[in-house]
């Protein structure tokens, strides 16, 4: 079975929070909340940025070394991306709840897992990013990641959990909206030429170039964007844009 | 009447780079002399890494040991070997016959079988399952307190040795490099001295003992036990570049590794062991890890898109103190053993300043690293 849904997202879904954004792609869905600034314990402090940290919780149990890794990973990017000068002495706290992942009968299910989720982490990253984005916490840039498994001809977006344990290799990048390469995890068996299309494959899914409005309707029928992936810049533009006119609809 | 000369104050070169690191180590990359060197704090230029040292079999109760040293990071791995009979497993599915997986690895439709990757290492395939499902390697890292001093005792695992376990265990399961052949002790009812343990290189009674069963058509052979790896390390000296080190010990000791070799004793249903019969692992490969940190000129600035403005220097294996100073890491792990250079993992986060150009590079560079410690290691 694949899922693949259209990627959705809701802002402002707890309401105590500063900022929070939940979000579901490809089966899964995550729930954030951002933190921010605010005040930092006096070991994490430090005297020229503010620490950014990052709590993962899986779907089911306690956290365990995995979710260690995937915060350390979107720990780094994200002080990449969040203005930390801005706020010494300060800090900008997110939580990642994964709330449901795609169930599979082939995979084992095991709690505790020691290898790296792959299949999760763009939606981990999408979901920070936009809950930073509700909190209003100032950025340099916004991101876009995507995950893409690689069988043995062919190439799959958003791989689903099967995909990624059959899969020769299984790589997640991510961009930021200056089209940097932000975020580069691959794993598996492949050559610096597959590398070379999968850069190109996930950078045409993150960092299309946002269409003139006029033409916007004949991109869209030319180049079958099903095939492609979804485009996620024009999402998260999209999404803010709207949610930046209901805010201001009282006016 | 002489202008005032302002009022200078000289440094010794450790108090400067202990005031401000950053433009320390900028100041000896950009030396202001003509015709220098671009030199690092440490004395290697910004390409050149530390020589690796290893030394196998170094613990004599471990079934396989190494002791590894870069510059001032030591790391030591134990790989120690346990029984795990499969009543043990929780969901255990029993596998088909030795025989009949060897005779239809390919064909053979078995719930495991993963059709991709049966075609892509025949039999494997089925052993990647079980090694993730039954946990059969199990990787664990502890910083020693001392080795450097952000290590504080009586803490839980920082998330840096968490971290570093994670990327041993993914990699282990994802490179393939432990066959569970090795790993898999087998048991043939009726069988001339029972089932004998090892997947090839099979002694002469073992052979006739399997035409004897073939023969009788008895109770199918089937796995008794596994043998599950706890790989240890731990680190001694700790000075930048924790997984370079850490991966080349994790290589060094499993091709070091000998498991005794075990049988099923079948009048006292216990598994035993004969210590003088022992047989190595065929490790798969030879995957060589090689990082680099990314120093900029500029730190970022607060605001506006110029972050990446500036110059940069690939500090390839980077030392404790310019991983302070450094954001943006690069691990690549490649295979040059089958001629052709296989990337085995990629690992890059905490910058923009390597794109697609400098990755291709640095596979390069990782492929003459590769040589290198391939070199150390075989001896």
């Amino acid at each position: 079975m694949t899922v693949s849904s259209a990627p959705e997202v809701a802002f402002g879904v707890l309401p105590r929070a500063d900022g929070s954004a939940r979000y579901s792609h490809a089966g899964y869905t995550v729930l954030a909340s951002v933190n921010g600034p605010i005040e930092a314990q006096r070991r994490d402090e430090h005297a020229y940025e503010a620490h950014v940290d990052v709590i993962v919780r899986p779907a089911a149990g306690v956290g365990g070394t995995r979710e260690r890794h995937l915060e350390a990973i979107l720990q780094s990017s994200l002080s990449q991306l969040i203005l930390i000068k801005n706020f010494p002495r300060c800090l900008i706290q997110i939580v990642l709840q994964v709330e449901s992942s795609p169930e599979n009968d082939y995979v084992n299910t095991k709690l505790v897992q020691a290898s790296l989720n792959f299949a999760l982490m763009p939606t981990l990253m999408q979901t920070a990013i936009l809950a930073l984005l509700s909190a209003g916490v100032p950025m340099r840039a916004t991101a876009t990641a995507t995950a893409i498994a690689v069988s043995h001809d062919k190439t799959v977006v958003d791989p689903s959990p099967r995909d990624v344990e059959t899969a020769r290799s299984v790589h997640v990048l991510a961009f930021t909206s200056q089209d940097d390469l932000l975020l580069a995890e691959s794993e598996g068996d492949f050559t610096v030429k597959e590398w070379d299309d999968i850069y190109e494959a996930a950078k045409k899914i993150c960092c299309r170039p946002a269409p003139d409005g006029a033409s916007m309707q004949l991109d869209d029928d030319d180049s079958s964007p099903a095939a492609v992936g979804p485009d996620l810049r024009q999402f998260l533009r999209s999404t803010m844009e709207s949610k930046v006119a209901a805010d201001l609809h009282w006016k | 009447m002489s202008a005032p000369t302002p009022p200078t104050v000289s440094l010794s070169a450790p108090i400067f780079a202990k005031l401000t690191p950053h433009p320390f180590l900028l100041r000896t990359l950009r030396p202001s002399e003509p015709g220098a060197k671009p030199l690092r704090t440490n004395g290697r230029t910004p390409a050149e890494t530390r020589p690796l040292r290893a030394n196998p079999s170094s613990l004599s109760h471990a079934h396989g040991s190494a002791l590894v040293r870069a510059g001032d990071t030591t790391v030591v791995c134990g790989v120690r070997g346990e029984l795990l009979p499969v009543d043990r497993i929780p969901q255990f599915r029993p596998l088909p016959p030795r025989s009949a997986t060897a005779a239809a690895a390919t064909g053979d439709d078995g719930p495991q079988t993963i059709p991709d990757a049966a075609a892509a290492a025949g039999g494997a395939a089925i052993g990647r399952g079980e090694l993730k499902d039954y946990d059969l390697l199990v990787p664990n890292i502890e910083l020693a307190t001392g080795s450097a001093p952000q290590f504080l005792p009586g803490v839980p695992p920082t998330t840096l040795a968490q971290t570093l376990s994670t990327r041993v265990c993914s990699l282990l399961h994802s490179t393939r490099m432990v066959d569970v052949e090795d790993l898999r002790v087998w048991y043939k009812p009726g069988g001339a001295g029972g089932g004998d343990s090892s997947g090839d290189g099979d002694v002469t009674m073992t052979t006739e003992g399997a035409h004897d069963a073939e023969g009788q058509e008895e109770e199918p052979e089937r796995v008794v036990a596994y043998w599950v790896l706890y790989i240890d390390l731990l680190f001694v000296s700790f000075d930048g570049n924790p997984f370079d080190a850490a991966w080349a010990a994790v290589v060094a000791a499993l091709r070091d590794t000998q498991l005794p070799a075990a049988r099923w004793d079948p009048d006292r249903e216990i598994l035993v062991c004969s210590p003088a019969d022992k047989r190595r692992l065929n490790i798969r490969g030879l995957p060589v890890a090689c990082s680099a940190a990314v120093f900029l000129e500029k730190e970022l600035s607060e605001s506006g898109a110029d972050a990446a403005e500036g110059r940069h220097w690939l500090l390839m294996d980077p030392d404790r103190s310019e991983e302070t100073l450094c954001r943006e890491v690069v691990t690549v792990v490649v295979d040059c053993s089958d001629g052709e250079t296989r990337i085995k993992s990629i690992e890059k986060h905490g910058g923009t300043v390597i794109g697609r150009e400098l990755m291709r590079g640095f596979v390069g560079v990782a492929e003459k690293r590769w040589r290198e410690v391939k070199e150390v290691l075989k001896a």
